[in-house]
């Protein structure tokens, strides 16, 4: 009996026999790559709140006046830029309002307004313009078009690489 | 068209077109989508070593649908020969290419834009000239079967 009593202190039930954490198999389903320290992370350092975007009023009052230069100029300069994914509300009523301007402006008039914008904000509008032609509605491609060309004049090349190579969708 | 080599960062050894593979965002550029209106579009991906290019072709009516479909079909069953042409296009588009680094080396990158510029030239025209071709020989089949009665 003393004997018996001692072996049964021996041995334990199975759950204790090893370490606790390799009885389950979850961990072959835990994917290891994405603790890697060495993956890419979209957005290194934003933690500053992107920029409001500019309220819908004063661009509607803008465009009544006739004044589409200075309504393209104050979107442009408040885009909303970050990453994919982030903001999404913010980029698709910026972009509603950016479309609505690019539209109402006639032909005579884009020259002017084009010239008097700078790269950084060039690149942007370039960026709306592609934005704009994802979602096509009644003729809205062939005045983003004429845009396009005259933006491509005066920005080049350059300004379409960029928008293909920015991090920071609008 | 800046297209260059790069070896998979996920498999040792291999070399995938990283447009088709999609595993690491560093990899792949921004999407654009050129439309002319809301039935003609490009969609252009890019990446690091692969370009993919998908075409959706203006279809006005249910003839064009079918001779479009079939004409589509043949090209990408003969892909091979085309080398930089996709066997199933890209979901929501009629047809694909798929233009890696190794094409940009073997072949002039002018001449591949060229190709697919006129590609999509052509393929307009040649639609519309089957749907002709189809309307005439159903007219004539049908005056002669009616010329019996």
């Amino acid at each position: 009996m003393p004997m018996m009593i001692q072996e049964m202190m021996w041995t334990r039930p199975p759950q204790q026999a090893m370490a606790k954490n390799t009885f389950s198999s979850e961990f072959r389903n835990i994917d290891v790559d994405q603790y890697n320290e060495d993956n890419y992370k979209d957005d290194d350092g934003e933690p500053q709140s992107p920029p409001i975007g500019v309220d819908e009023a004063t661009i509607v009052s803008l465009m009544n006046a006739g004044n589409h230069a200075d309504a393209l100029k104050l979107l442009l300069a408040n885009a909303p830029v970050a990453s994919k994914g982030k903001n999404e509300q913010a980029k698709d009523m910026a972009l509603n309002l950016v479309l609505k301007v690019l539209l109402s402006v006639n032909k005579s008039q884009m020259d002017q307004i084009i010239s008097s914008l700078d790269k950084t904000q060039l690149d942007v509008l370039m960026k709306y313009i592609y934005r704009g032609f994802e979602r096509p509605s009644e003729g809205s491609s062939a005045i983003l078009l004429i845009w396009h060309e005259k933006v491509y004049n005066a920005g080049g090349v350059g300004c379409i690489v960029r928008v293909l190579t920015d991090r920071k969708r609008v | 068209m800046c297209l260059h080599n790069f070896n998979s960062q996920v498999v040792e050894r291999h070399n995938k077109p990283e447009v088709e593979v999609r595993s690491s965002k560093e990899l792949l550029m921004t999407a654009v989508v050129v439309s002319r209106n809301e039935k003609e579009k490009v969609l252009i991906e890019p990446s690091i070593n692969s370009i993919r290019i998908s075409i959706s072709i203006k279809q006005a009516d249910d003839i064009e649908r079918i001779l479009c479909h079939k004409f589509m079909r043949f090209m990408m069953m003969r892909a091979e020969n085309f080398i930089i042409l996709r066997r199933k296009p890209v979901q929501g588009y009629d047809i694909s290419f798929l233009i890696t680094n190794f094409h940009t080396e073997q072949m002039f990158k002018h001449k591949l834009v060229d190709f697919v510029i006129h590609f999509m030239e052509e393929i307009d025209k040649e639609i519309s000239e089957m749907k002709l071709a189809v309307n005439a020989r159903a007219r004539e089949c049908a005056m002669e079967y009616l010329k019996r009665f």
